[in-house]
């Protein structure tokens, strides 16, 4: 049995309630007090220390028309349902949309970060899910290249590499993992993955019928899951092309090519091989 | 977000809202002293955390390397240069040393190095890599051990006569060609290290990265056992002369598998030419490093040419290695590299592609 998450960001409301979450359930440490400026996100990424991360989007409806804002909008006047001019002429109609995404580690089929790890600390568990044994981990780091979605990160403190566990924890007592609990309007679904990927198609299937063409189930071999990772068992319904989220559209496996790049050192090798012989051997 | 403090609008070339006072974007979209790519400019992948030990591992053990194919090669042809032997046995043994302490410094958790040991994975150049380095490490021992009693240098230890004896025993020759092949895989996996990774610059150029550390191993190595030879006015004439020979030719197979992989590499090459690694790259590895010495190692040849072109090429190669490791924080961090890696219809990129190689 294979369980996953299915993050719905079509009914995210950005409360960031899986990140608080999960940092609580998994101990996790704070990450600083810093404000970046980047709309509501001061989280930025996923990293070792934060599993879950709540990224918020502004997309414009047009971008050429949003860049000629002169002034911040009157989020007030907006809410007041004034349709006249903004101050510094904003217009209402050039905001486009608003979009939140809780992002996590991605569960590769073909995990990248498993095949990287020299001491075998990264397994699949009995729930086939990626788990990081920390009391195998030797910290070289490897992995974090090798994660093609930026997820596994070290702690320079700890030395060690982390990532989300899906809480394994929680499911061997048969609890859902913490953020899938906090998420107030089920953004987060868990569940076992075949029965996910049930729910996501009809309710991708139900956002084509009401008018919204573009959204689609990214993670699977289809979209993002390409070049040999196989999907993934986390999976989300975008809105948005993937890049918009920080996503890549289709992610390579890192380590498809490493028995040609092994047999061309080795061709190299011998050519290498023979020009010294040749140069030692040739005598004179 | 100290930029934002002092900004002023560089879209209406005057403050927002008109006021003389410092604004801060609501968004940065329409912040003209921004230019966020992707998601605010955030990396999409992690880049790694490797140093100056990593780069210095990537050459040390490249010249221990090098240095052990030149000792094999002088022994299979009936070579009885001692000075060159010892220059070998020794560089291949210190290399061996250094090497793997530099990358238990490296690991996060060090004094669990021995887990790297703890299993074998193929697919992981990182688990192949340490069983090579491992093995290569321990035979390379044994070879400067025997090295070493020849040289009269374990009688000086306590209890030296009967150790000089026992180590005596070693079969050095058998072993340094049984370590040959582990050795010159030891010299191609730090280029395998690197491709098996999502960074563009590196994955792109999957198959040549590895012949690529590898030529550039066998350079370094012979360089540094000629310029030993020539600083202590040591060795045959004629061993100076076979190395010359050689190093000409790996110069030239290194430049052509450096020309290719740029090639390859195309628009992703392009944090190699950065402001800041660029005049590094070209001036100190393309040129300093193997177009300088190559043409050092034509015509008479003199103590200080050889002395010359083999210092060039020793600090070409640790260039090398650090542009490329470096290159490759860059290419991770900068969110347009990885996401125009990872398109799916690449048929816009490949056309740009093709005339950026052109001008590489």
């Amino acid at each position: 049995m294979a369980t996953g998450f299915l993050t719905d960001t079509t009914v995210c409301i950005g409360c960031k309630a899986c990140e608080v979450a999960c940092k609580q359930w998994n101990q996790l440490p704070h990450d600083g007090y810093e404000l970046t400026g980047d709309s509501y996100d001061n989280t930025k990424q996923l990293s070792g220390s934060t599993w879950r991360h709540v990224a918020f989007i502004e997309k414009p409806k047009d971008e050429n028309r949003y860049r000629k804002l002169s002034g911040d909008v009157d989020l007030v006047a907006l809410a007041e349902g004034v349709k006249d001019q903004l101050p510094g002429g904003a217009e209402i109609d050039g905001l486009g949309r608003w979009t939140f995404m809780s992002d996590v580690c991605k569960h590769c089929v073909e995990a990248p970060c498993q095949q990287a790890c020299p001491t075998g600390a990264i397994i699949r568990n009995e729930f086939d899910n990626v788990y990081i044994q920390p009391d195998v981990c030797n910290g070289c780091g490897y992995c974090v290249p090798a994660c093609p979605y930026g997820v596994i990160t070290s702690i320079p403190e700890d030395g060690r590499a982390f990532k989300c566990t899906l809480c394994y924890d929680r499911q061997v007592d048969g609890l859902e993992p913490a953020c899938a609990k906090a998420c107030p309007t089920n953004s987060i679904m868990f569940g076992e993955v075949e029965e996910l990927e049930k729910i996501a198609e009809e309710r991708v299937q139900q956002l084509h019928d009401r008018g919204y063409p573009n959204a689609f189930l990214y993670g699977t071999p289809e979209v993002g899951g390409t070049g040999g990772i196989g999907g993934n068992h986390s999976k989300f319904i975008l809105m948005d092309e993937p890049e918009t989220y920080n996503l890549p559209e289709a992610p390579l496996l890192p380590q498809a090519t490493v028995g040609k790049a092994t047999l061309a050192s080795a061709v190299t090798a011998v050519a290498l091989g023979a020009v010294v012989a040749w140069a030692f051997g040739s005598g004179e | 977000m100290s930029e934002s403090k002092t900004q002023t609008d560089t879209l209406s070339g005057e403050s927002r809202n008109g006021s003389k006072k410092p604004q801060t974007s609501h968004h940065p979209k329409t912040d003209g002293m921004r230019d966020d790519k992707g998601y605010y400019g955030i990396p999409p992948i992690k880049a790694s955390h490797w140093a100056w030990q990593i780069y210095l591992y990537f050459w040390v053990g490249g010249i221990g390397v090098g240095a052990h194919l030149a000792s094999v090669m002088g022994q299979l042809f009936g070579w009885k240069d001692l000075a060159f032997f010892r220059v070998c046995r020794y560089t291949t043994v210190v290399a061996m040393v250094i090497s793997p302490i530099m990358l238990i410094w490296d690991l996060g958790r060090p004094e669990r190095f021995l887990n790297m040991l703890r299993i074998v994975k193929l697919r992981s150049p990182m688990s192949t890599g340490s069983w090579a380095l491992s093995a290569f490490g321990s035979l390379a021992g044994a070879v400067a051990t025997k090295q070493a009693a020849d040289d009269g240098l374990i009688r000086l230890l306590p209890g030296g006569e009967p150790l000089t004896k026992l180590a005596k025993l070693i079969p050095e020759r058998l072993i340094s060609v049984a370590a040959l092949p582990i050795g010159l895989y030891v010299g191609a996996y730090t280029g395998i290290l690197l491709i098996a990774t999502s960074v563009p610059l590196w994955a792109r150029n999957w198959l040549l990265m590895g012949p690529l550390f590898l030529s550039s191993a066998v350079s370094t190595g012979l360089s540094w056992v000629s310029f030993v030879l020539h600083l202590g006015n040591w060795g045959e004439t004629r061993t100076l002369h076979a190395l010359r020979k050689a190093e000409r030719v790996v110069l030239v197979i290194e430049a052509v598998l450096l020309a290719a992989s740029l090639i390859r590499t195309g628009r992703w090459a392009r944090p190699l030419f950065s402001r800041r690694l660029g005049p590094l790259f070209v001036g100190g590895t393309i040129v300093g490093g193997i177009i300088l010495p190559f043409l050092l190692l034509f015509g008479k040849e003199t103590r200080n040419k050889g002395l010359l072109s083999g210092g060039l090429v020793l600090v070409g190669g640790y260039i090398l290695r650090y542009v490329m490791v470096r290159g490759g924080r860059d290419s991770a961090n900068d969110p347009d590299e990885y996401f125009s890696f990872t398109k799916k219809d690449r048929t816009e990129v490949r056309e740009a592609e093709k005339i950026e190689g052109e001008e590489l």
